[in-house]
């Protein structure tokens, strides 16, 4: 991409500013996505300052900036909707993270998203702690009364009684998890 | 008068009308971006944050409703030009009866 140069250093120093912030705000997006949209807003900088070609450089700039408006909030919305597009299509976990903490805000339903993720999470650490801390971990009653489930430290007359089957128990929890809430996220894509 | 309520009131009326402002200029003829602004700003009393109309576009896109070609200018700097799709026109006729509609409606109710 073309980059404007301005005569001004001030306006050169303005303009790197903000397409540097705009680089920084869609960071996440794909290749394609970010090279299309930086043209884009270049374009539109170029056009508005072409407009006003005889003002004052550094003015006529702060004042297109400020109509185009801040990148932080006029491209968050973007991100977040471009992110979970990319979620839903690729069952990536990375992605699918991505997706729920961009959008967390944007209703009940991720921060839901959010929690099944969490809880995605505590299963495969409780797989890592099983296989290091096996006495510490896992299904825990005191006589024929339930007691613990996770990790605890305190194990003095307490049964464990699931052994290494917490291993695919987990495994299974977890993939049931992930599938649900990446079907959840399709279906909250579609309406 | 409340003037906050007012205001958001407005600010809503506005998000929900762009597409249909948008489509409707674009159904007069091919537009690069900051044309495209400039036409709503003569049109229209709306003054959006410009840098929110380029996510719209990207949407409109998306949905098939608009196509988007880059033109080379001799500055070394393109432009981005703007064409409603079939599909865009079929949308445009939909909303804008349904804006009559709602228009209509309106008007019986004062």
């Amino acid at each position: 991409m073309n980059k404007i140069n301005f005569k001004s250093s001030s306006a050169q120093h303005i303009y790197d500013d903000y397409m540097r912030r705009v680089d920084k705000c869609i960071a996440l997006l794909g290749e394609a996505d970010k090279t299309e949209l930086v043209m884009e807003l270049n374009s539109h900088i170029y056009e508005a300052m072409a407009k006003d070609a005889n003002g004052n450089e550094v003015d006529c700039l702060l004042e297109v900036i400020a109509g185009l408006g801040v990148p932080e909030e006029f491209l968050k919305p973007l991100v977040a909707g471009k992110k979970l597009d990319q979620a839903v299509r690729s069952f990536n976990p990375k992605h699918v993270f991505q997706a729920i903490s961009l959008n967390l805000r944007s209703g009940f339903i991720f921060s839901f998203f959010g929690l099944l993720y969490l809880f995605l999470f505590s299963f495969i650490l409780l797989i890592v702690a099983k296989i290091f801390f096996p006495a510490n971990t896992g299904l825990f009653f005191r006589g024929n009364s339930f007691s613990a489930f996770g990790f605890i430290t305190g194990t003095d007359g307490l049964t464990e009684v699931l052994g290494y089957w917490l291993i695919p128990l987990s495994i299974i929890t977890a993939l049931f998890c992930y599938t649900c809430i990446t079907l959840l996220l399709r279906l909250k894509r579609k309406r | 008068m409340n003037e906050e309520f007012i205001h958001k009131w407005k600010s809503q009326v506005k998000k929900g009308i762009l597409e249909l402002v948008v489509l409707n200029i674009l159904s007069k003829g091919d537009y690069y971006g900051y044309e495209l602004i400039e036409e709503i700003m003569k049109y229209t009393s709306i003054d959006i944050a410009e840098g929110t109309l380029y996510p719209l576009l990207i949407r409109l896109k998306e949905n098939n409703l608009v196509t988007s070609k880059w033109v080379e200018q001799e500055s070394g700097i393109p432009r981005k030009y703007y064409t409603i799709a079939p599909a865009g026109s079929e949308v445009l006729s939909e909303m804008k009866s349904y804006w009559d509609g709602l228009n209509s409606s309106i008007q019986k109710i004062k």
